[in-house]
């Protein structure tokens, strides 16, 4: 009999598929006007494989206990004496589990629905065919992320997606600021890529013969599943090596996640077109960090000081890039800051050891953010700016929109029974369990917690500048009209899974999954008075910012500052980013920053100096040995004769020294 | 003795004598068209890899089961001339295919062209010569064979009669292989003075035992400098640049992807059993009054010459200017990557060596033939004329930009297999061997530069503005587009065959890996 099961061996179709849209769309593209430029393929392709991905999703919750490993050799090495005394092996290969049959669904769901709606956003743009190719392969590199089965395909996908992220973000390559943002992204995210590759290394270097039947190297470095993490019995509770691995881990998912520091690049990133942000912001890049992140707390393991250093890094994000939301004018950048803050509210639930609320947070997460960034577009669209101080009144003429993002908000903002109360809450209860037994997570689960506050006000602050009052405060700006049904309907889609995708914590086959995907470690909390009260607060807080924003900009007011405020200061701080671009001296050695800009400094001047440098000695070096090429055959008799005496020496008089001095190989 | 048992071993060199025969009784009979011919040498190669594959056991169609149970190889008893190992079959094999796509390729050439019969011959002969190297168990049938091999290339260079170029540069080929060739038998015979015997497993099971005297020394000394004129080892490379560029590009992608692996694998041959034994037995044995082992000394000066090889490579070709110039360096710098296997001397180093050859006939010798295709559109000899050809000829610029990628050696493509088994073995083997995984990965990122520059003129740089359309050959009297893509059938037969390979092995190579490595461990453990 025919299973929905079977087709846990086929998840490489999800990749798969979107590839052969890049080659096809990639090739052919320019000779398809009729299908939109291979716009209309690329969604075909992603329709696909959509089905597939949810048909994968829902087997798994069917029974969700299964853990589908798929695999191929990709070569292998013989054992041999040296680094690796079993062999090597590489794999290529898929597993479906509860966690990544839980991200494919968010891939697929959320990538079908962005390449549906380019096709309106996109319609007025130009090298459409390169868009949808470079859209299509973004879409196979993370779904080959989700589910890759072992540490180098994982790493190779994270790259992949670095690059497509590159060449998506610099879409509108003949603006400087894209190019630059595109250059941005790469560059901060390539620190933490070279971090991770450090913490691969370590891993590879010193957990080699871990692990079963000739050890870690031999099976290809597979994620085992165990009822605790591989390394768990390694770490001994404190391993220096170990956490130095994690560490590194952290550091790469701060770059793709755009944790603190290395957050800088996000913001920046919304040079490219709308719907790559709402791809970027959803569903895949920033979502990699996070994955890799609950990948390596539940198949490899972390230790306690790296837990510690996870949860800082999380909870102080959540609150630092709230801050900096609350304060800016345009649409899009606030739902960037936004992004960055919840990415650090999922950061905060893997570091204290609850990987799958961390992952619940991500999957309620993506369809409301996705919604927010789509309708974020839809204004854009229609007013052709992203200024909010220009918009207002806008919810008369676009209904869908104003009432999209206005689920969306209130999903954001934590209100129940929208999707996004159920997780925050219960990334909430989860930091709040741990409490007792980790008190140095108090300060961070505080900020998280104020948070919420401003998440509910800067939002609504948003929602209100746009869409209240009776007209544009610019009178120039073009009279707005809701786009093609391309683009209302992932609108309205989006919109439902905003209000019902967290509600999906009461069926009991989640629950599974979630269970199921968290091992032994990082069971969802159970509700207990606490919980309640914690609730409770969160939701007061919550409305308390929705009243905030509705008093200070309800009704298309306009709420201004004096200009002697006290407050005033705070403002421009905020404003400027803290100055994180603007110009480090002012901090001075004040905060990390310093470092990024030290590896970013390093990057740009060392790191390419030194590679430009190569590149010029090896440029003035090959014109000079050129000339010998001279065409001249009794030159190169003379070469011939000149090079039998060179190797004359080397025999007779240097090799045999060099061997009499350190020995042979 | 009944023939058939003494045609069993040979039947894919009687095979491919017999097509090359073939070709030229054609030429006599004066049925020289090109398709002809061509159809006749593609035959006789196909027929003879399909003997050698199944001499192999299918492997690694249907499983290593004949290679890794030693099957065919054994030990030569006596002094005979040639002995059949796997991994000389598996180079047989790396030969036939590299042969057979040229082949291909040179199908598509007019047919009324004149040479054909010359053509095709000499390629068959070529191959023929290749063959036998990869089963001679004696220095001098190697050497020999190797001169079936050289002489059949002088020819082939010039086989045009007609291009001053072509004639220049096969002149500067035979007058330096000549040179060569005269070192490499000096070499031989002052071996046979050291060793008594030119019989090289013989010579296997005592070279590199204890120490040597000087005559050993300079014996090897003048084979290392004799064979590096055939694997374009540098300083030994510089007639190979001029005559990669002189010759007709067909003829090129052949010396490139197939006839320098003939010096490779003898430096194989020759240079193993020393090596090996070093590693094995130190001490004792007939030689021992040096000091140093013999063994350790080879192998640092083969270090040398690898490192040397693809450091300058890769410099020259960085700033080359035309394409199959750049691709000329590149190739020289290949095969220092190369050269690391025997240097090395371990099993997975020859196994790495060996996938790196096959790799190369794939990647240069049919880049080597998509220039000659995109040639014969008009496109100028220039990197630069290249612009643009990723939006005019999407499929041809994806083809070329595989082979760089390959070449580079990036992951799913063979290339990057093949590097990473290489320079994998040389950290395995620890010592300064590390340091030749170091230098290679240095290369290979230096190497990036020279096909990213490419693939960006290629896929980013708009096209030169131009009189006529790409697809029309410039100064044909009449606009003729031509046909299957512009490279006619039999070329874009061997490319995307390439393609194909590169990808397909890229992807899954644990079947021809685990052949070649079963093959490599064999031909390592065949202990005298």
């Amino acid at each position: 009999m025919v299973s929905l099961a079977d087709l846990f061996g086929y998840a490489f179709l999800v990749p798969l598929l979107m590839v052969l849209s890049f080659v096809i769309v990639g090739l052919a593209g320019t000779r398809l006007k009729r299908f939109e430029w291979g716009g209309w393929l690329a969604v075909g392709f992603a329709g696909a494989a959509l089905v597939v991905g949810v048909l994968i999703a829902a087997a798994e919750l069917m029974d969700p206990s299964r853990y589908t490993n798929v695999q191929f050799t990709w070569f292998h090495l013989p054992a041999a004496p040296g680094v690796f005394p079993n062999g090597f092996s590489l794999v290529a290969g898929t597993l479906v589990d509860p966690i990544s049959a839980l991200m494919l669904l968010v891939v697929t769901v959320v990538g079908f629905l962005v390449m549906l709606y380019s096709i309106g956003y996109m319609h007025h743009d130009h090298g459409l065919p390169r868009y949808y190719a470079e859209l299509s392969l973004f879409l196979a590199a993370m779904s080959g992320l989700v589910i890759a089965n072992n540490l180098f395909e994982f790493f190779l996908f994270w790259e992949l997606v670095g690059v497509c992220s590159y060449f998506l973000i610099g879409f509108y390559y003949e603006k400087p600021s894209a190019s630059s943002a595109a250059k941005e992204a790469f560059l901060v995210t390539r620190v933490g890529d070279v971090m991770f590759l450090l913490g691969i290394f370590i891993y590879f270097y010193y957990y080699a013969t871990t692990g079963p039947s000739g050890g870690w190297a031999a099976n290809g470095f597979v994620f085992v599943r165990g009822t605790t993490p591989f390394l768990a019995g390694a770490m001994g509770g404190q391993s220096t090596v170990l956490t130095v691995a994690g560490i590194m881990i952290l550091g790469g998912a701060a770059g793709k996640s755009a944790q603190f520091p290395l957050h800088v690049w996000l913001p920046d990133a919304m040079e490219g077109p709308t719907t790559v942000s709402a791809l970027i912001h959803a569903a895949t890049m920033v979502a990699a960090g996070v994955y890799l992140l609950a990948v390596t707390s539940l198949f490899i393991g972390f230790t306690s000081t790296d837990q510690l250093a996870i949860v800082a890094v999380g909870g102080f994000t959540t609150f630092f890039a709230a801050t900096m939301a609350v304060v800016h004018p345009d649409i899009k950048r606030v739902i960037a800051y936004s992004t960055i803050s919840q990415l650090g509210y999922m950061v905060l639930a893997v570091g204290a050891g609850f990987a799958m609320v961390g992952l619940f947070h991500l999957f309620t997460h993506a369809f409301f953010k996705a919604l927010l960034f789509l309708a974020a577009g839809s204004v854009i669209h229609a007013v052709g700016t992203q200024d909010l101080f220009k918009m207002g009144g806008l919810r008369k003429s676009m209904r869908v929109t104003a009432a999209a993002f206005a689920i969306g908000g209130l999903a954001l903002a934590g209100i129940p029974p929208f999707a996004g109360f159920w997780s925050k809450d219960d990334v909430l209860s989860a930091v709040y369990s741990q409490l007792p037994s980790h008190p140095a997570y108090w300060p961070f689960f505080v900020l998280a917690v104020a948070a919420v506050f401003l998440t509910a006000y800067y939002i609504f602050r948003a929602w209100f500048l746009a869409f209240s009052g009776d007209k544009p405060r610019d009178p120039t700006l073009p009279h707005a009209h809701e786009g093609p049904w391309v683009m209302q309907v992932p609108l309205v889609v989006l919109s439902a899974f905003a209000v019902g995708a967290g509600l999906f914590i009461f069926w009991p086959n989640f629950q599974g999954l979630l269970l199921h995907g968290a091992g032994a470690a990082g069971i969802p909390p159970v509700y207990g008075p606490a919980d309640l009260a914690l609730s409770a607060t969160s939701v007061f807080l919550g409305v308390a910012g929705i009243g905030l924003a509705w008093a200070l900009w309800g009704h298309g007011k306009v709420f201004v500052l004096a200009d002697s405020s006290p407050v005033q200061p705070l403002r421009r701080l905020l404003l400027n980013r803290y100055y994180f671009k603007v110009g480090f001296d002012w901090i001075g050695a004040k905060g990390v920053y310093t470092v990024a800009r030290a590896a970013d400094f390093v990057d740009r001047f060392v790191i390419d100096g030194t590679v430009h440098g190569f590149e010029r000695m090896f440029a003035e070096l090959s014109d000079r040995l050129r000339r010998i090429q001279t065409g001249v055959v009794s030159d190169y008799a003379a070469y011939v004769v000149a090079g039998l005496i060179a190797v004359f020496v080397l025999l007779l008089f240097v090799a045999p020294y060099l061997v009499a001095k350190f020995g042979g190989g | 003795m009944d023939v058939a048992s003494f045609a069993g071993p040979f039947l894919p060199e009687i095979l491919l004598l017999a097509g090359t025969l073939l070709v030229f009784l054609l030429d006599v009979v004066r049925v020289r068209r090109n398709e002809v011919v061509g159809a006749v040498t593609v035959l006789g190669m196909a027929l003879a890899l399909l003997f050698v594959l199944a001499d192999l056991g299918f492997a690694p169609i249907a499983g290593l089961a004949t290679i890794s149970s030693g099957g065919i190889d054994t030990v030569p008893s006596g002094t005979p001339l040639y002995a059949v190992t796997s991994l000389g079959l598996v180079f047989q094999a790396i030969f036939l295919l590299a042969g057979l796509l040229v082949a291909l390729a040179s199908l598509s050439r007019p047919s009324r062209e004149r040479g054909a019969p010359i053509f095709f011959g000499l390629l068959s002969l070529a191959t023929l010569g290749m063959l036998l190297v990869a089963i001679a168990s004696d220095l001098i049938f190697l050497l020999l064979s190797i001169e079936i091999t050289s002489i059949a290339t002088y020819l082939l260079v010039a086989y045009t009669r007609r291009d001053a170029r072509s004639m220049e540069a096969a002149m500067k080929m035979y007058i330096i292989g000549a040179l060569s060739t005269t070192l490499s038998f000096f070499g031989a015979s002052l071996l046979y003075g050291a060793y008594g015997t030119t019989n090289l497993y013989a010579i296997r099971a005592v070279a590199g035992t204890g120490g040597y005297p000087v005559l050993v020394l300079l014996g090897y000394g003048f084979l290392i400098v004799g064979l590096a004129f055939k694997a374009t080892l540098v300083p030994f490379h510089a007639w190979a640049v001029d005559v990669y560029d002189g010759a007709p590009t067909d003829v090129t992608a052949f010396l490139a992807g197939g006839s320098k692996k003939v010096g490779l694998f003898a430096f194989f041959l020759v240079f193993l059993g020393p090596v090996l034994l070093a590693r094995t037995a130190p001490s004792g044995g007939p030689f021992t009054n040096g000091a140093v082992a013999l063994g350790p000394v080879l192998q640092v000066t083969l270090s040398v010459l690898a490192v040397v090889t693809m450091t300058v490579g890769n410099v020259l070709a960085l700033l080359q200017k035309e394409m199959k110039r750049m691709l000329a360096y590149s190739s020289i710098s290949q095969a220092g990557y190369m050269l690391i296997g025997v240097a090395i001397g371990t099993a997975p180093a020859l196994a790495g060596a060996t996938l790196q050859m096959f790799a190369h006939v794939f990647m240069k010798g049919a880049a080597f033939l998509l220039v000659a295709g995109v040639a014969a559109w008009g496109v100028g000899p220039l990197i630069e004329d290249w612009r643009g050809l990723g939006t005019r000829r999407p499929l041809t610029a994806v083809a070329f930009a595989l082979m760089l990628l390959s070449l580079a050696g990036v992951p799913l493509t063979i290339g990057f297999v093949s590097k990473f088994v290489l320079f994998s073995a040389a950290v395995q083997a620890q010592g300064y061997f590390v340091w030749l995984a170091v230098a290679g990965l240095l290369n290979s990122a230096l190497s990036v530069f020279y096909y990213a520059r490419v693939l960006k003129v290629i896929f980013f740089e708009a096209p030169a503005p131009r009189s006529e359309p790409l697809g029309v050959v410039a100064g044909a009297s009449e606009p003729e587009v031509l046909p299957a893509g512009g490279f006619g059938y039999g070329r874009a037969t061997a490319i995307a065959l390439a393609v194909i390979v590169i990808v397909a092995v890229g992807v899954y190579p644990q079947p021809v890996l685990g052949a070649i490595q079963a093959a490599a461990q064999q031909f390592v453990s065949l202990g005298p």
